[in-house]
């Protein structure tokens, strides 16, 4: 195709690029690997984290004492409450709950049948670590069983006295948590897309690096300028061999989220949304004009740099850059607008986002946000064919 | 044909090449000789479209090299100094891109290279990755288009005794074949069992030009040598100078 109008050595410089750096092996590997680094971390912390989070059911619940003797009533309204209770005679409580042995043990003092025998206040001890970030579910759950045991007696005693049980009491608090049901899972979902990106622009960036900065450093660079072929010819044989690279890491990256995710549904601890292929399909779509984008950025860099170190210095900050909107996103949920459509990398953080969620991504926002990336694209390379265009781009400085 | 014409090119404030003009002639072979720093390489640089005069015309054939870079890359054949391989092509994949890059037909080519590799002997290496490509190998491999115009940047520079000997050999053939040779050196010896014309070349300027006989004529010394060596010190006492009235400037400061 590329004959008919008369481009067909472009065609040649990216096929020999790409041949080439195929064969660096070591380099092609790493660069196939690094896409599945995103996928494995959220996998791992939807499958730690997660659990660790969601609450255990109450029958699984089971309430650590010590002088559980002294409270009859106590361990007998918990088992009605469906949880156990468990007596332990530990001698250093303190050190099997920092061990993780327990989440938490209540002590009671051997004074505590006289006291509750006599209505008065006594004060028990929970033991935590509130460092131990898996134990939080089990102590709120322990703590809640202690205040509702509190509760119903302290009504128990009132009303004996001819007191509304109401008068000790003049709010009750329920919160209302309105969150979708995949609130701690969502959080997750809403990295995915930051993540993407920050794959987008590591993808092939080693490529784009060695075809310039690299050629340059190598000293064929010179030879092969004199070749009879215009120099934006040449830059863009090179770019597309480096958006190819590209979109391979990042297609690598998407499969890995569809495997991943599909395997923590199968483990049982999956998210409440599972993308579909279909889904994944079109967030790589969404993901090709930031590739475009990223690959123009990187011949620029490349380019214009005194040397390959210099070069990769440069490379290798620039992938944070667009991924600092979408991580803000993470914990600051933004209302998309327009606006924010226009601008590369934010937009399409939005928009994998909403299909990853499932909420599906409006036609007129993906055109805009991939028209307005392309867009940007074509004037930066027009600048990277002029910088191409420089005497100094041969050498060394 | 090569001609150059007033060239001129700076670098900041150092001039490179002021006023170089000089022909170089279809069947002969025309040497480019001065010290380091004289202003050859940006010269040929100039002549094989990797830079752009600042004033004047340098000509291939009678095409601008600043102004049609292509139809100047389409006839040259060039060695510059630094010539770099890519380690992971072999020397058949090389030839394969530079020809295909000069729109060499595909079939053409592979014949082309074929006859290549069997005149350089290259049967057993020539499908091995490129690591130690000679220059003289690397040479033939630049010419694969037959190129009509020749350049060529101390073609001899770093090689062996039998290297060198390869490549002056194939200047020689490709003169015979009524093709244009250029090409630099600061070897007296070679430029004087080479070169049918001799431009000397000191601090950017054309200093004396002419056969190696009228060279010895003009400047009343029969070995070249002399007039290198003298173009060579006068060179060093003017970066002496230079250096002394920076450091002077200096310490006025």
């Amino acid at each position: 195709m590329l004959e008919r109008f008369g481009l067909e050595k472009i065609g040649i410089v990216a096929a020999k690029e790409l041949r080439d750096n195929l064969r660096d092996r070591r380099s092609t590997i790493l660069s196939m690997i690094y896409p599945l680094i995103g996928p494995v971390v959220l996998g791992m912390l939807v499958l730690f984290v997660g659990a660790t989070l969601s609450a255990p059911k109450v029958s699984e619940h089971v309430v650590v004492v010590q002088g559980s003797a002294q409270a009859p009533e106590f361990v007998a309204f918990v088992r009605e409450q469906g949880a156990d209770v468990v007596e332990t005679d530990l001698e250093d409580i303190a050190r099997a709950v920092r061990q993780g042995m327990h989440p938490a043990v209540l002590v009671f003092p051997d004074d505590y049948a006289e006291a509750y025998a006599q209505e008065r206040n006594v004060e028990i001890q929970l033991i935590i670590d509130s460092s131990r970030l898996s134990s939080i579910m089990a102590i709120g759950r322990t703590v809640e069983l202690v205040n509702r045991f509190n509760r119903q007696i302290a009504q128990s005693r009132l009303a004996v006295h001819g007191l509304d049980p109401d008068v000790a009491s003049p709010m009750s608090l329920k919160s209302v948590n309105v969150a979708a049901s995949l609130s701690i899972s969502g959080i997750f979902l809403n990295m995915m897309g930051p993540f993407l990106i920050f794959n987008v622009f590591i993808g092939g960036v080693y490529l784009a690096i060695d075809t310039t900065a690299g050629e340059r450093e190598r000293g064929s660079l010179e030879p092969l300028l004199i070749n009879p072929l215009p120099r934006w010819q040449l830059m863009l044989g090179k770019y597309l061999a480096s958006l190819a690279f590209t979109a391979l890491a990042v297609l690598a990256a998407v499969v890995a989220y569809k495997v991943i995710f599909s395997g923590l549904g199968l483990l049982g601890v999956g998210l409440k949304v599972n993308p579909s292929v279909g889904d994944f399909a079109l967030i790589f779509l969404v993901t090709v004009p930031i590739q475009m984008l990223a690959v123009a950025v990187q011949m620029i860099v490349a380019t214009v740099t005194k040397s390959f170190k210099e070069t990769q210095t440069y490379l290798g900050l620039l992938p944070l850059l667009p991924s600092v909107p979408g991580m803000i996103m993470v914990f600051v949920p933004l209302q998309p607008t327009t606006l924010s459509m226009l601008v590369p990398t934010y937009g399409q953080t939005i928009l994998i986002g909403q299909i990853v969620r499932g909420e599906g991504a409006p036609l007129f926002d993906l055109l805009l946000s991939g028209g307005s990336t392309i867009a940007i694209t074509i004037v930066l390379l027009f600048l990277a064919a002029r910088f191409y265009n420089r005497e100094q781009v041969a050498f060394a400085h | 044909m090569i001609e150059v014409r007033k060239l001129r090119k700076t670098f900041k404030d150092v001039v490179a090449v002021e006023d170089v003009s000089f022909i170089a002639r279809d069947g002969e072979v025309t040497g480019l000789i001065g010290p380091n720093g004289a202003g050859k390489t940006t010269t040929l640089r100039i002549l094989y479209t990797i830079m752009r005069p600042d004033s004047g015309v340098a000509l291939i054939d009678g095409h601008d090299a600043a102004r049609e870079p292509q139809e100047v890359q389409r006839r040259i054949g060039v060695l510059p100094d630094n010539r770099g391989l890519y380690p992971r092509l072999t020397a058949r994949e090389h030839v394969r891109y530079y020809g295909r890059l000069h729109g060499i037909a595909p079939a053409e080519l592979e014949a082309r290279i074929d006859a290549l590799v069997t005149t350089l002997g290259m049967e057993d290496v020539a499908d091995r990755r490129a690591k130690g490509f000679s220059k003289g190998q690397t040479l033939k491999v630049a010419l694969v288009h037959q190129p009509h115009n020749v350049l060529l940047d101390e073609p001899t520079n770093g090689l062996d005794v039998d290297s060198s000997r390869a490549v002056r050999d194939m200047v020689r053939r490709i003169r015979d074949e009524g093709r244009c040779v250029l090409f630099s050196s600061h070897i007296m010896s070679e430029v004087k069992a080479l070169c049918d014309r001799i431009v000397v070349m000191g601090h950017g300027r054309v200093v004396a030009e002419g056969t190696p006989d009228e060279l010895a004529e003009m400047t009343g010394q029969a070995d070249l040598e002399e007039i290198f060596v003298t173009i060579a010190r006068e060179e060093a006492e003017l970066k002496k100078k230079a250096t002394f009235e920076a450091l002077k400037e200096q310490l006025d400061a």
